[in-house]
């Protein structure tokens, strides 16, 4: 039935088979326990996917609000904390900020600033050479024809 | 949406949507295999998109993991407090679960203080336990609570002055100052400036429970004319 060849015990107990020996005993474990327990389980318990979830409690049915509260200066510590609260909520439901910039803007500033430093990491020559392109190369001796 | 249900009804609506999508089941509801059954008796209720549950009148508190309660110290056990939350089992408060609270630093709670604190565990085989510092070690609105008045109440009224749209509190702290903590074990605490005014709290509180919001409104602006005349 195995295809696994068997370790026998006696070469089991032996000092540098002990992480084998831990290994097997592990797996035995689980054979065990899944033996035990495979009258029990149903293919359903294995691979079930409910659709419902089961929420126990009122608070997030209902949406209640929290349930300590003061009111004018009763209890500054809870008036304080609440405030905090309505805050945080004002800060998620508040709209986006408008933009100071715009996007067109954001556009051109960076790309000329893209080019501005990419030039200060060219060599001085391959600068140079960008800027004058259209020029021909250094002059040359011209050896004159002779003429016989 | 207004199906009354008894324990034991399949609510065979929620079936067909599940069928479909995910649902969410709450208070009242559980399910077996594919069938939803009520098991407490009373009004089915819905909020879009998908979560359901059973709006039934109970004054029994059934913990639940993540709800704030009001209990009362009933005993200091070593490491621990029992605590009384009006539930089948009183809960127990590690004396560690307090902000600043070490093993040489003790925090300075007395037989039969009352304490705001939130439940961690709430199971139907454990027994409660409760905290009072969130998960930063910060007591934030957790903690023993000084002076003021408890009263029991249903827990439909502590939902009901909870609720976003109920206008009780909004409304009487136009009329005077007032501290609260409402505990969703059916217990609420309150403290004001005066004798009077506390008792007004609490009256007003205890008389919304079958009054609409508008009548809410207005009684609340009788009970702070009969005070300051």
């Amino acid at each position: 039935m195995s295809a696994k060849p068997q370790l026998s015990k006696g070469v089991l107990q032996m000092k540098f088979m002990k992480r084998t020996k831990d290994k097997v005993d592990e797996e035995l474990a689980a054979l065990e326990g899944r033996t035990m327990y495979s009258n029990e389980i149903t293919d359903r318990m294995m691979n079930d996917s409910s659709n419902f979830i089961i929420e126990p409690s009122f608070m997030r049915c209902e949406d209640l609000i929290d349930g300590r509260l003061s009111f004018r200066g009763m209890n500054p510590e809870i008036e304080r904390l609440l405030e905090l609260e309505e805050q945080e909520r004002q800060a998620k439901t508040r709209h986006e900020m408008g933009k100071d910039v715009t996007d067109q803007e954001m556009v051109d500033y960076y790309g000329n600033v893209v080019q501005t430093i990419s030039r200060k990491f060219d060599t001085h020559r391959k600068r140079k050479g960008n800027r004058e392109e259209s020029e021909s190369k250094p002059m040359k001796f011209l050896k004159p024809k002779d003429e016989d | 949406m207004s199906a009354v249900l008894v324990p034991g009804e399949a609510v065979s609506e929620i079936e067909e949507v599940a069928k479909t999508k995910k649902v969410v089941l709450g208070p009242g509801l559980r399910r077996t295999n594919d069938s939803v059954l009520a098991c407490k008796a009373g009004v089915l209720c819905k909020k879009a998109p998908n979560m359901f549950w059973i709006d039934s009148y109970q004054r029994r508190y059934v913990p639940v993991r993540g709800e704030c309660v009001l209990g009362v110290v009933t005993q200091k056990a070593g490491d621990i407090f029992r605590v009384d939350i009006g539930a089948h089992e009183q809960a127990c408060l590690s004396y560690l679960a307090f902000e600043g609270a070490t093993k040489k630093n003790r925090p300075d709670i007395q037989l039969g203080d009352l304490l705001y604190a939130r439940l961690v565990v709430a199971s139907r085989d454990l027994e409660p336990e409760l905290v009072c510092v969130n998960s930063h070690g910060k007591k934030e609105k957790l903690g023993v609570l000084n002076d003021g008045f408890v009263f029991n109440c249903s827990i439909n009224l502590v939902r009901k002055i909870l609720n976003k749209n109920c206008p009780l509190l909004q409304a009487l702290q136009r009329e005077m100052p007032f501290e609260v903590a409402v505990g969703m074990n059916g217990r609420i605490w309150i403290k004001a400036k005066t004798m009077r005014e506390t008792i007004a709290v609490g009256n007003a509180i205890l008389a919304t429970e079958f009054v609409s919001n508008d009548d809410i409104r207005k009684l609340c602006e009788n009970i702070g004319n009969i005070l300051f005349t």
